[in-house]
């Protein structure tokens, strides 16, 4: 903090500059709040959190827990919120995978495999999110409808309202922790696994057990172990409904996001020393060993910190979902504004909820940062 | 643009004008403002909203929306060029007419109690009536609601209809996902893709939609439910009554010149020649029609010299003279049979 | 190193690094065969099948019929202009190409001054306005309600730009401040806004602002919408000046103190030209990400290039073409954005080897 030694060695113009700006601020910051005081009251709109507890009355495309059109403000943008995540964070682990495939191709010797991710940044990365989402969500609405559906072995169904996947009969609960415990499962393998393919066989050994553990416990006693989609009158029912607007989004962000995090993996790859990849060359190891063990931790130092910014980025791109009718936190924002009058507290509660993500990524970025230093790659 | 607070200003003036006596009207500060910016800042769709606020192929705003916002601006301004339309998504209208970037909204908006009172708005006389409904497809083979249990219904986001067709589907107990969309287009072209079973909209407009912008009319029907019957109103800021005073004498007129049988054709006649006191004072040959709304004495006049009645109106964007061919229907003078009545004209 | 292929043939080279073992020559052949076969499918759906003129939409109904560019050649115009009015087409064409030849000119070495490149940005961009605006140099006048379409878009990215700069160069010079007040402030506005989502400030200026703000401060929507835009601009802009603060060493600062300069003086005379150099590249490609960006304006309500692309095929005959226009306007962007970016390649590289 600032102390008195501080300002002491400032000149008389220096601290007057000083004092002049905070008082600035103070009167830029009472100055809007008594124009929001006298604009609302002239215009008779109550202010305040109250509404918050007042049921919506309307409804929207997609929800990971229960909704009604009677639930409250609170819980809708509750539900808002975490579609937001859910969105994020799907898209941020899919587009790093295929960044990493995109960002290997493009550090690779092969003309042809450098041809073909080259081809796919210059094309994911120079046209706009909005417009690659919106041009996908107007293929995904012109498939065939639910009676006419394509399918796979007659369990997945892919129609215009969506993918129909079979899912185990679990309690959503149980789903989310084994998911959780998937990804330990994923994170711990991949750090202390000999090689990048015994990681992957490890975890997905691991997580079909759990799964199959889960399923047998927890089914409920007079269902099959297996939910599969079926036709019933309009729709489907039983399996898992990934609606075709989570869909679109899902896919166009891992496009969109994949071609950058691909620039910022090939930038990392890039700059490995060539002599350690000679070295491991002459140590008779396969080209996927020694991106595994040696071309990828050597660019992990370099790859974090612009790969952290690419998932904020991410995260923040999820409010285009008000194009497509997805309904993200900025989408309930935008709806409750009309439907309820209440601008301010509303915008103040958007802006609360991405600046409270976003500390928190930064949060974990950094300690990412930190844990890789501290396993010896850092210099 | 506008600004509140100047407009706030202007009434603290305006109600010190009066009572410093003098038998000069409380003058509307929308007004003031209006005159003194020069043009009338109206509200306009984000893309096309048929029959209503669209726009043609030379890129010009057309519909009755648009009629009854430069009609407006004939009555205040004196022009129709001055008219500023305004692209506003539905969810924006309100906030833009809370902040001042639009002076009124004329976009189909429906008159509710949480409009009027939480959102600090104000209506005027209801100038058209229909109900949410829905439309589906024919193959579908179904003709009320009840046919669409398990169904998606796409709608427009932020509007009356959103909550309206939740509110019926709940308590006929129908189970459904519903799907909205910031834009109108962004609705049909879900619909007429096969993304949703049921389009569910106003019903003026569904029928609009339906004759017009999908392919083949008679593969779609409009469903039996009468969800809601809305009356659709001009929506001002509230705290300025003599602006909604304008607005409403600007809608009395035209159902008024309709039912006197005055017309764009004959009006220059019956200025010359009025055949009783009530036309002669709506067109502004006996003074008074201006001065008690702080306006010219001959803007109905002049309104009514550019666009017509409000039948001419309706005919022209929705009527024989439109692509729709719709029925007047609810929204005939009371004399033939809809609900229209013009305030008494005294 | 770099060198090393130079001086390999064509065909060596393509030996090395395509043919070079089993497994090299079977992945390039199928990615050979993958190119062809989406050229082909490309060039087969967009030029050998496809129906070209409005007159002929009857036959983009027939089986076998590729892309229908009628839906094009019909609206174009609403496409391209917005609802800018239908006999004035010619000035926004006019407009957007003074917009245009402002960003190529900037790209010439000979601008880069500061001065040079603020006269022709200030000169490109008045150009620009008063022929869309009219009213000014005797025209008819036409409002920013109506200005839409591409010279929209280019109307926004230019003026973010033109405000962001310095913007972003007044925040980085805060940021940098002895003062800690000042400090404290920059990095205050600076990491807010970096937090938010451009969507949620743009919305927030579009529609929250004029509740906050007194009357005479508020302005057109379009500019208040441009302003949040530049302070977005100037917020990411801001930390690439730092990164071009970071590389000059502070040495020069007292150097210019011994030759008797003001603080000022350095700054501008010393510094600042290699602070400009040193944070092109990524200059270049905040402007490349602004460009892009721009597209999210049709939530809040624009007529931009992505709103008037899906009213044009919004209305009754046009419904089915959904992809020809979006393809078109995904195909105006991308030559805009990829030549942007291109440039900033080449650059960035030619940088790297004076370096060296």
């Amino acid at each position: 903090m600032l102390g008195w030694k501080d300002i002491r060695r400032m000149t008389r113009q220096e601290l007057a500059l000083q004092v002049g700006l905070v008082i600035l601020v103070l009167v830029v910051i009472v100055s809007a709040v008594r124009s929001a005081q006298i604009n609302l009251t002239a215009l008779g709109i109550t202010s305040g959190f109250s509404f918050l507890e007042r049921s919506t009355g309307w409804s929207y495309s997609f929800s990971l827990i229960e909704r009604a059109i009677d639930d409250s403000y609170a819980r809708t943008l509750l539900i808002g919120f975490l579609n937001t995540l859910f969105v994020g964070f799907i898209s941020i682990f899919f587009a790093t995978i295929l960044g990493f495939v995109i960002g290997t191709l493009r550090d690779s010797r092969n003309l042809g495999l450098q041809a073909i991710s080259g081809l796919y940044i210059q094309i994911f990365r120079n046209i706009p999110l909005i417009l690659q989402i919106v041009f996908l969500y107007a293929i995904l609405i012109h498939f065939p409808s639910p009676r006419q559906s394509l399918t796979l072995f007659d369990a997945v169904f892919m129609s215009n309202r969506g993918i129909f996947v079979p899912v185990l009969n679990i309690p959503i609960g149980v789903a989310a922790g084994a998911a959780v415990c998937s990804i330990l499962l994923g994170v711990g393998a991949a750090r202390w696994a000999r090689s990048g393919l015994s990681a992957f066989w490890i975890w997905l050994a691991g997580t079909t057990v759990a799964l199959a553990f889960a399923g047998f416990i927890f089914t409920p006693a007079d269902q099959s172990v297996l939910s599969i989609p079926e036709l019933k009158g309009l729709r489907f029912v039983g399996g898992l409904t990934l609606s075709v607007e989570l869909v679109a989004m899902i896919i166009g962000i891992v496009l969109y996001g994949a071609a950058y995090i691909g620039e910022v993996v090939r930038g990392g790859l890039s700059e490995v020393p060539k002599g350690l990849v000679e070295a491991g060359n002459s140590l008779g190891l396969s080209d996927l060993a020694i991106w595994w063990t040696i071309k990828v931790p050597m660019a992990l130092r370099s790859i974090i910190p612009p790969l952290g910014n690419q998932w904020i980025f991410i995260m923040k791109a999820t409010t285009i979902g008000v194009a497509i009718g997805f309904s993200d936190l900025f989408y309930i924002v935008s709806t409750s504004i009309t439907q309820s009058g209440q601008t301010l507290e509303l915008i103040a509660i958007l802006m609360a909820g991405f600046l409270l993500v976003n500390f928190a990524m930064a949060q974990a970025i950094n300690w990412l940062n930190a844990s890789l230093a501290l396993k010896g790659y850092g210099a | 643009m506008t600004g509140l607070r100047s407009w706030t200003k202007a009434a603290i003036a305006a109600a010190g004008l009066m009572a410093s006596g003098g038998a000069a009207i409380a003058e509307s500060p929308t007004l003031k403002t209006i005159q003194e910016r020069g043009t009338l800042l109206c509200s306009g769709h984000n893309g096309s909203y048929f029959g209503f606020v669209e726009v043609n192929d030379r890129n010009e705003w057309k519909g009755l929306d648009i009629d009854l916002c430069r009609a407006l601006t004939v009555a205040v301004l004196g022009d129709s060029s001055k008219a500023q339309i305004v692209p506003l998504s539905w969810a924006q209208r309100f906030p833009a007419l809370q902040s001042g970037d639009v002076d009124v909204v004329i976009k189909a908006t429906g008159w509710t109690m949480g409009r009027d009172t939480e959102l600090g708005l104000q209506f005027s006389i209801p100038y058209f009536f229909g109900g949410a409904q829905l439309m589906a497809r024919k193959e579908l083979g179904i003709s009320t609601s009840a046919g669409l249990e398990g169904g998606t219904v796409c709608v427009a986001a932020g509007t009356t209809i959103e909550r309206i067709v939740a509110d019926h589907l709940k308590s006929e107990n129908i189970e459904h996902t519903m799907v909205s969309f910031e834009k109108t287009a962004e609705v049909i072209s879900a619909y007429t893709s096969g993304r949703c079973d049921a389009y569910a909209a106003w019903g003026p407009n569904l029928a609009v939609v339906r004759a017009t912008q999908i392919d083949n009319p008679d593969t779609h029907v409009i469903l039996d439910d009468k969800l809601s019957s809305e009356p659709i109103s001009a929506a001002m800021r509230q705290g300025d009554e003599e602006w909604v005073d304008i607005v409403n004498w600007m809608l009395a007129a035209l159902i008024k010149a309709e039912e006197l049988g005055v017309t764009s054709a004959n009006v220059d006649e019956m200025v010359a020649n009025p055949p009783n006191p009530t036309v002669a004072r709506l067109l502004g040959v006996d003074p008074g029609m201006g001065e008690r709304l702080g306006l010219r004495d001959t803007w109905a006049r002049e309104m009514i010299a550019e666009f017509g009645n409000f039948g001419e109106i309706y005919e022209r964007n929705l009527g024989g003279g439109s692509p729709y061919k719709l029925d007047r229907g609810l929204n005939n003078l009371w004399s033939e049979g809809g609900v229209l009545y013009a305030p008494i004209l005294d | 190193m770099s060198a090393a292929p130079a001086q390999m043939g064509l065909l060596p080279t393509l030996k090395q690094r395509a043919f070079a073992t089993p497994l090299d020559t079977a992945i390039t052949l199928v990615v050979l065969a993958i190119f062809t076969w989406l050229s082909w499918t490309a060039l087969d759906w967009a030029v050998l099948r496809a129906v070209w003129r409005a007159e002929d939409v009857t036959l983009c109904q027939q089986a076998g019929a590729g892309a229908c560019w009628s839906v094009i050649d019909a609206r174009h115009r609403l496409i391209l202009f917005g609802l800018y009015p239908f006999d004035q087409h010619w000035r926004s064409t006019l407009a957007a190409v003074a917009i245009i030849g402002t960003v190529v000119l900037s790209c010439i070495p000979w601008f880069w001054t500061g001065r040079r490149l603020i006269t022709l940005w200030i000169a490109g961009f008045a150009i620009y306005y008063l022929l869309m605006e009219g009213s000014l140099i005797g025209l008819e006048q036409v409002t920013t309600d109506k200005w839409g379409g591409l010279s929209l878009v280019l109307f926004l990215f230019s003026s973010v730009v033109l405000l962001g700069m310095p913007m972003g160069l007044g925040l980085a010079l805060m940021r940098r401040s002895r003062l800690p007040v000042v400090r404290l402030v920059a990095s205050l506005i600076i990491d807010f806004i970096r937090s938010l989502p451009l969507l949620t400030t743009l919305f927030t200026a579009a529609v929250v602002l004029p509740i906050l703000l007194p009357d005479w401060l508020q302005g057109d929507k379009i500019w208040r919408v441009i302003v949040a835009f530049a302070l977005f601009f100037a917020c990411y802009q801001a930390e690439v000046f730092r990164g071009g603060f970071q590389a000059i060493p502070n040495g020069q600062f007292e150097a210019g103190a011994a030759l008797g300069l003001g603080k000022w003086q350095v700054l501008w005379l010393i510094v600042m030209p290699q602070v400009f150099r040193h944070a092109l590249p990524a200059t270049i490609n905040m402007v490349v990400v602004t460009f892009k960006e721009t597209a999210v304006v049709i939530i809040i309500g624009f007529f931009d290039l992505l709103a008037s692309a899906s009213a044009a095929f919004g209305t009754g005959e046009w419904v089915p073409y959904y992809m020809e226009t979006y393809v078109f306007i995904a195909f105006i962007y991308w030559v805009f954005i990829s030549s942007l970016g291109q440039y900033g390649e080449y650059l960035k590289n030619r940088m790297k080897q004076e370096q060296h």
